[in-house]
C-alpha cells in the first residue's frame, strides 16, 4: 500500500516536472520574445527596475530561468493576458471552474443513463432490447458533437424557444462568485430571487450538458454492457448458480460488484475526450469556460494565456486520471495495472 | 463456382475467410460496408461526379432550397448556400478533403506508431519504461489542446491541423502494438523462432507482423472515425481548414450565419459527415464482433 502510494506520488511529480518544463520551452517555440511569451508584458511597457531584474533572469542559462519560472508559478505569478492585461492566475482560476462545473454535470448525467442502460442491455442480450439499445448507441458515439450542439440550438432554442441561446446566465443576475461553480454560488449567495435565478442557470445548463454528456452515455453504456456480458459469462457465476441461487441472487451478490470494476479505468479513459468534446460545447454555446477562452486566445494568438491554459488544463487531467488509477489499484489486488477496457 | 465436390476433401477456411464469414451475417456491418466504399468512390472519382465547380458562386442562385423543398430546383439537388455555391459538389469535394485527409493521417500515424510501438514492446529495461511513461502522458492529454499548442507555435491551417492530429493518434497505435508484441512474445511459437536463433527484428518481421493485421485493421478504423471527427472540428472552430475551403467542419461553420434562414446548409454538411462515421463505426463494430465470434468456433 504504501510502496504503491509513493510510486504514484513519484510519477504524479515527475509528469508534473515534465509538463512545467513543456510550458517553459513553450514559450521559446511560440512566436516573439520568449521573455513577452512569460510574462505578457510588452518589453517596452517594462518600467526599467522590472525590466533590468526580469532581464537578469534571462541572461542567466536556462536551467536558472527555467528555476526562476517554477518559482513564479508556485508564488501564483502566470503573467498578464497580452490582451486583457488581466493576471492569468485570477483568469484560469475564474474560466476554470465553469469548465468542470459543466464536464461533470454531463458525466453525472452520463452515468445515470449509460450504466443502467448497460446493465439492461447485458441482461438481455441477443435480444431485441439488446440489439436495439446497441444500434442506438452507435448513432450517438458517431455523431459529431459540435453539429449536434448545432442541431439543438436550432430546434430547441430558436424554433421552440424552450432554452437560452448561449451563456451561464442571465444578464439580470448579479452572482457574487465563491466557489466558482453558478449552481452553489447561487444557493450560497443571499440573492431575493434566488430560486428564479437557480432555474435560469439550469435552464442555460441543460443544452450544453445534453449535447456534451450525448458521446459520454453512450462510450460508458457500451463499456457497461461488454463489462456485464463478460462478467456474467465467468465461472464464479455459474458456481453461484450451481450452489442454488436465483439470478437475481447471483446478480446482486456476483455479478455487479465484479462487472463495475472495468467501469472506473474507463472514467479515466474518457476523462479527455470529455474535456475535448467540452472545449468545443463551450465555444459554441459561449459558455464562458477554459475552452472557450483558450479557443479565443488563439484567434487573438494571446501566447501567455495558451500556455497557461494548456499547463492548467493538463494538470487537471493527469491529476484525475492519476487518482482513478491510484484508486483502481488500490481497490483491486488482482490488476497489476490499470488496463484499457474494450468496448 | 461448383457447389457440391465430388472428393471427399474437408475443406477448412483459412482464420480470414472465417472473418468473412462471420461478417457476412451482420447484415448492418455490410451495409456500412458499401457506405464506406461508396465514400471511398466519391473521394477518388470526385471531379467526375461533382455537377459544379464547388468555389464557383452563382451570384442569381443565392440560398436555393433543396431539390424536395417546394421552392427548390433540380438544378441544385442540394441547394445553394450563402454565397450561390451549389452544395452537393461542395459536400462531394467536402468528403473528399475530410475523408481523404482522415485515412492519409490514419496510415501514417499507422506507420509510425506501429513502429515506435514494436521498439517499446521488443526492448526491456530503461527504454522501454522511458517510453511508455511518455506515451502514457501524451495519451491524457485532450487531441484538441495538442491541436491548440501545435497550431499557436505553427499558425493555423489546414497541414498544421494534420500535423496535430497525426500526433495525438500515435499514441492509440503504439499502445496496441506495444501490448500486443509483449503478449505475443510469452507464446510457445516466438520461443520456437528463438531458438532457431532468429534476431529481435527477424521475429517481429516475420513472427509478429503477420498476426497483428487484424489487430491494426480494427484500431484503424477507430483511428478513422476519431480523425474525422478531429478534423472536421478543427475546421469548425476556423483552427483547421480556412473558410473558402470545402472541408465538412469549414462548411458548419459558414452555415451558421444563414442557419436560421437556410437551415440546410447545416444540415447536410453535418449529415454527410454523420454518414462516414456512421459507417466507419459499423464497419469496426462488425469487425470486432466477426474477430471475437470467430475464436469461439
Amino acid at each position: 500500500m504504501a510502496n504503491v502510494l509513493l510510486r504514484y506520488t513519484n510519477l504524479v511529480l515527475v509528469t508534473l516536472f515534465i509538463l512545467s518544463l513543456l510550458s517553459f520551452l513553450l514559450a521559446y517555440l511560440f512566436p516573439g520574445q520568449a521573455l513577452e511569451n512569460l510574462t505578457g508584458l510588452r518589453l517596452n511597457e517594462l518600467s526599467e527596475l522590472q525590466n533590468s531584474q526580469i532581464k537578469y533572469s534571462v541572461d542567466n542559462n536556462i536551467f536558472v530561468q527555467y528555476w526562476h519560472y517554477v518559482g513564479e508559478l508556485f508564488s501564483g505569478n502566470w503573467g498578464v493576458s497580452f490582451n486583457t492585461g488581466l493576471p492569468l492566475y485570477e483568469d484560469v482560476g475564474r474560466y476554470l471552474p465553469a469548465s468542470i462545473e459543466l464536464s461533470s454535470y454531463a458525466l453525472l448525467l452520463s452515468f445515470f443513463i449509460g450504466l443502467p442502460l448497460g446493465f439492461i442491455a447485458a441482461l438481455r442480450h441477443h435480444k431485441l432490447t439488446d440489439y436495439s439499445l446497441l444500434s442506438v448507441s452507435l448513432l450517438g458515439y458517431s455523431i459529431p458533437v459540435f453539429w449536434l450542439a448545432l442541431i439543438m440550438i436550432l430546434v430547441f432554442s430558436l424554433q421552440l424557444g424552450w432554452f437560452p441561446l448561449s451563456g451561464r446566465i442571465s444578464l439580470l443576475f448579479e452572482i457574487p462568485s465563491i466557489t466558482g461553480f453558478i449552481l452553489i454560488d447561487i444557493l450560497l449567495s443571499d440573492l431575493i430571487d434566488k430560486q428564479s435565478a437557480f432555474i435560469d442557470a439550469l435552464r442555460h445548463l441543460i443544452l450544453p450538458t445534453v449535447s456534451i454528456a450525448v458521446v459520454t452515455t453512450t462510450m460508458i453504456f457500451r463499456i457497461t454492457r461488454r463489462s456485464v456480458i463478460e462478467t456474467l459469462n465467468s465461472e464464479f457465476i455459474l458456481a453461484a448458480y450451481a450452489r442454488g441461487l436465483t439470478p437475481t441472487q447471483v446478480l446482486m451478490r456476483h455479478g455487479v460488484r465484479n462487472a463495475l470494476i472495468p467501469i472506473l479505468p474507463l472514467l479515466a479513459m474518457q476523462f479527455p475526450t470529455l474535456l475535448t468534446n467540452a472545449m468545443i460545447v463551450e465555444s459554441i454555446f459561449s459558455w464562458p469556460g477554459i475552452g472557450n477562452w483558450l479557443i479565443q486566445a488563439i484567434y487573438q494568438q494571446d501566447y501567455p494565456a495558451i500556455r497557461a491554459g494548456m499547463l492548467a488544463v493538463s494538470v487537471l487531467v493527469v491529476i484525475f486520471t492519476m487518482s482513478i488509477d491510484l484508486i483502481i489499484r488500490l481497490t483491486d489486488p488482482r490488476r497489476r495495472r490499470a488496463e484499457r477496457a474494450a468496448i | 463456382m461448383q457447389q457440391s465436390s465430388l472428393y471427399q476433401e474437408e475443406h477448412h477456411p483459412s482464420p480470414l475467410q472465417y472473418t468473412w464469414m462471420e461478417f457476412k451475417n451482420n447484415h448492418i456491418a455490410v451495409a456500412g460496408l458499401f457506405c464506406f466504399a461508396f465514400f471511398l468512390i466519391i473521394t477518388v472519382f470526385c471531379p467526375l461526379l461533382a455537377p459544379f465547380d464547388p468555389n464557383m458562386q452563382q451570384t442569381g442562385d443565392l440560398m436555393i432550397p433543396p431539390a424536395w423543398d417546394p421552392n427548390g430546383g433540380i438544378s441544385h439537388v442540394f441547394g445553394t448556400d450563402a454565397l450561390g455555391r451549389d452544395l452537393l459538389s461542395r459536400i462531394i469535394y467536402g468528403c473528399r478533403m475530410t475523408f481523404g485527409i482522415s485515412l492519409l493521417l490514419v496510415i501514417v500515424a499507422m506507420l509510425l506508431g506501429v513502429g515506435l510501438g514494436a521498439l517499446a514492446g521488443m526492448s526491456r529495461g530503461f527504454r522501454s519504461s522511458f517510453l511508455n511513461h511518455t506515451l502514457d502522458s501524451i495519451q491524457a492529454i485532450p487531441t484538441l489542446l495538442i491541436a491548440i499548442i501545435i497550431i499557436a507555435i505553427l499558425g493555423p491551417g489546414l497541414v498544421n491541423s494534420m500535423w496535430a492530429i497525426a500526433l495525438a493518434l500515435i499514441p492509440q497505435f503504439m499502445h496496441q502494438t506495444r501490448d500486443f508484441v509483449r503478449h505475443e512474445l510469452s507464446k510457445e511459437y516466438i520461443m520456437a523462432a528463438k531458438l532457431d536463433g532468429a534476431s529481435k527484428t527477424h521475429i517481429f518481421a516475420h513472427s509478429i507482423l503477420p498476426n497483428m493485421g487484424e489487430m491494426l485493421v480494427v484500431q484503424a478504423t477507430l483511428a478513422l472515425s476519431i480523425s474525422i471527427l478531429d478534423i472536421s472540428a478543427l475546421g469548425f472552430l476556423k483552427l483547421g481548414a480556412q473558410a473558402p475551403s470545402s472541408e465538412l467542419g469549414a462548411m458548419l461553420l459558414e452555415g451558421i450565419d444563414v442557419a436560421y434562414i437556410a437551415p440546410w446548409t447545416i444540415a447536410l454538411p453535418g449529415g454527410a459527415l454523420f454518414m462516414m462515421i456512421i459507417s466507419i463505426n459499423l464497419v469496426g463494430d462488425g469487425l470486432r464482433s466477426a474477430l471475437r465470434n470467430r475464436l469461439l468456433h
